[in-house]
């Protein structure tokens, strides 16, 4: 670290002052809780009023600037120190006992506060939790449940086989692309600027395409080729490669440079060097993942069948609808049965492949 | 065979600086002439291995110039360079082998640059391809592990492996990193033993880094010191005397015999 690194260390100075920020609202949103102060607020109080507390927020975050600012000049310690101290600071900050350490307290305070507000934003309430009406109404959907009527199973059945089928052919259509997009997902077999570009655009798709939760990419596909089966199977498709790429490229990450370096040293051009040293290494973990997969996206199948996907998901939500509890529990007790088959399964084979 | 006169390989104030500012190397030059046994003795971290990896170019040189079989190779590219890596084979202190393929497909693999890149994805090999490649596993005495997998080998076994490998290669020169490093010491005789055969027998030359004195004043035709990247000694191994000892090893050190 460079030394003006040391005097005006700007990450700890952003940090503290968003802590402080964050703090302070905090503090007067739990005072308005209790019904004391005058900036509690309600969401449609907040919504209505939202450049008035925009405004605000602005005001605040300026003051916990020079709050920051003046804490370290002081040097007191900050949560910011905690975690962006260097080396000697960080060492000088352990040797204190935890009493002595105000930044300790002050995320203490912070997190108590963070429940109690936590408990007003998703009206917790143990009223409404032992309600009368309430019980009764949980029971008789429990009772239902824990009857299950099996004249559904066959068609259950007939529909999980459909699940299973989606998931294992979302999976097996996703191998091959992310086999071969995986290496240049492996930062270790990327060197040199034009290969780390590659890299860094195609993590960065990777990234994108993964935070597109396969809900939302069978969403697109039911519009695009039409509610069913062949949606959801298409929605698994993209989300599985985007994981298996992630899955494979880190085992390739992981792999011995000793025999690349010894394949390299007979004079092997760079396909060669990848097919003897790094495939050998990778095959047994990408065939344990590959089925760690398949068991994750017949769970997912499931899910997916709730929009439309296809599956028992889809046979799920029409019963659900119509709150049929005994033939929803006859489908819930599938879905269990194959959710745990899949998983004792996978595990087995993942095992057996170490 | 080199042109008659000049040496096989030729080192000109080669010197290495890695990106994190280390001086690996700093302005070493030798010669090598075709059919010696060079061996490179320092303290761990005096750049022996860089000097090796910059011979065949695993790592690259930042300044000076190599020449090799009569060809400048230190800014050669690509193909250029896999074809000077093929003349120039190499066995590591961690044998570096394919732990899950066989011992005879590692031996194969030293002929992977005079494959096209097609034939060795399907792993096509011809008998007599086999049959050459069994043919060293036989001359370093381990024939009957050809089916073997390397990581069921022993360390020895091995490094025997990786002899074979580089003998496949049919190369000039020899690069060996500290072969023995890793092995006990019965088992360092044996593979020092063999890449004696290879210099004595099949005309190879050879550079080792090595360790232990009392296996270079056996092995060595000749001998160059590193310390601190810069070459420090140059000569015949029995010219190693106590005071040479202890300017490449320090005052402190002792010399461990290994028998």
């Amino acid at each position: 670290m460079s030394a003006s690194s040391e005097r005006w260390p700007l990450r700890k100075l952003i940090f503290d002052t968003l802590f402080f920020a964050y703090g302070v609202a905090l503090f007067a949103d739990a005072l308005g809780a209790m019904g004391v102060s005058a900036f509690h607020f309600t969401q449609d109080d907040f919504i209505q009023n939202f450049s008035h507390y925009a405004t605000f927020s602005l005001l605040l975050t300026g003051v916990m600037a020079i709050v920051a600012l003046v804490a370290n000049l002081r040097g007191w310690t900050t949560p910011g120190d905690a975690l962006f101290a260097s080396p000697l600071r960080k060492l000088e900050l352990s040797a204190r006992p935890w009493s002595r350490s105000p930044w300790l307290w002050q995320v203490v305070i912070v997190f108590t506060l963070t429940i109690v507000v936590s408990v007003r934003v998703t009206e917790s309430s143990i009223g409404d939790l032992l309600d009368a009406d309430g019980l009764q109404g949980a029971w008789r959907l429990w009772s239902g449940l824990s009857q299950p009527n099996f004249n559904l199973l066959p068609r259950a059945l007939a529909l999980a086989a459909e699940t299973i089928f989606i998931a294992f052919l979302s999976t097996v259509l996703a191998i091959p692309a992310a086999f071969f997009l995986a290496f240049f997902a492996a930062k270790n077999l990327m060197q040199g600027p034009l290969a780390l570009a590659v890299y860094a655009v195609l993590r960065a798709l990777l990234n994108l395409s993964r935070s597109i939760e396969p809900l939302i990419w069978a969403l697109i596909f039911t519009v695009w080729v039409g509610v069913g089966p062949f949606a959801g199977m298409l929605a698994l498709t993209v989300h599985s490669i985007a994981s298996l790429i992630k899955y494979y490229s880190e085992i390739i990450e992981s792999v011995s440079d000793g025999p690349i370096d010894g394949i390299r040293s007979t004079g092997a051009n760079a396909i060669q060097t990848v097919w003897y040293a790094v495939v050998p290494q990778i095959v047994l973990p990408y065939i344990a993942m590959t089925v760690y997969r398949w068991d994750t996206n017949v769970r997912m199948a499931t899910v997916i069948g709730l929009v439309g996907g296809g599956g028992i998901g889809t046979l799920l939500i029409q019963y659900q609808g119509q709150a049929l509890w005994p033939e929803v529990g006859c489908i819930v007790l599938v879905i269990a049965v194959i959710v745990w088959l899949m998983d004792t399964a996978s595990a087995y084979v993942r095992e057996a492949l170490k | 065979m080199s042109a008659s006169g000049s040496p096989l390989l030729n080192v000109r104030s080669l010197g290495k600086t890695y990106p994190n500012g280390t001086k690996a190397l700093s302005d070493v030059s030798f010669s090598v002439d075709a059919g010696e046994f060079l061996v490179v003795i320092g303290l761990s971290g005096s750049g022996k291995t860089t000097l090796l990896r910059c011979l065949n170019r695993l790592v690259d040189p930042s300044y000076g110039e190599i020449d090799f079989a009569g060809r400048r190779i230190e800014t050669l590219q690509g193909a250029e360079v896999r074809s000077v890596r093929q003349d120039m084979a190499m066995i590591f202190q961690q044998f570096n082998l394919v732990p899950r393929l066989s011992a005879l497909t590692n031996v194969l693999t030293g002929q992977l640059a005079h494959q096209p890149t097609w034939k060795s994805l399907l792993g096509l090999h011809s008998s007599t391809e086999r049959e050459a490649a069994l043919e060293f596993l036989k001359l370093v005495g381990i024939a009957d592990k050809a089916r073997v997998r390397c990581d069921q080998l022993s360390g020895g076994q091995q490094q025997r492996v990786a002899i074979a490998r580089a003998l496949y290669q049919k190369p000039k020169l020899l690069l060996a990193d500290e072969p023995v490093a890793s092995l006990d010491p019965a088992t360092s005789h044996s593979v020092m033993d063999y890449l004696r055969k290879a210099n004595r027998e099949l005309g190879i030359t050879v550079i080792c880094n090595l360790h232990y004195l009392s296996l270079v004043r056996e092995y060595a035709t000749r001998v160059i010191a590193l310390k601190e990247g810069r070459l420090v000694f140059e000569g015949r191994p029995e010219e190693i005397d106590r005071a040479w000892f202890q300017r490449i090893y320090g005052e402190e050190a002792r010399d461990v015999g290994i028998q």
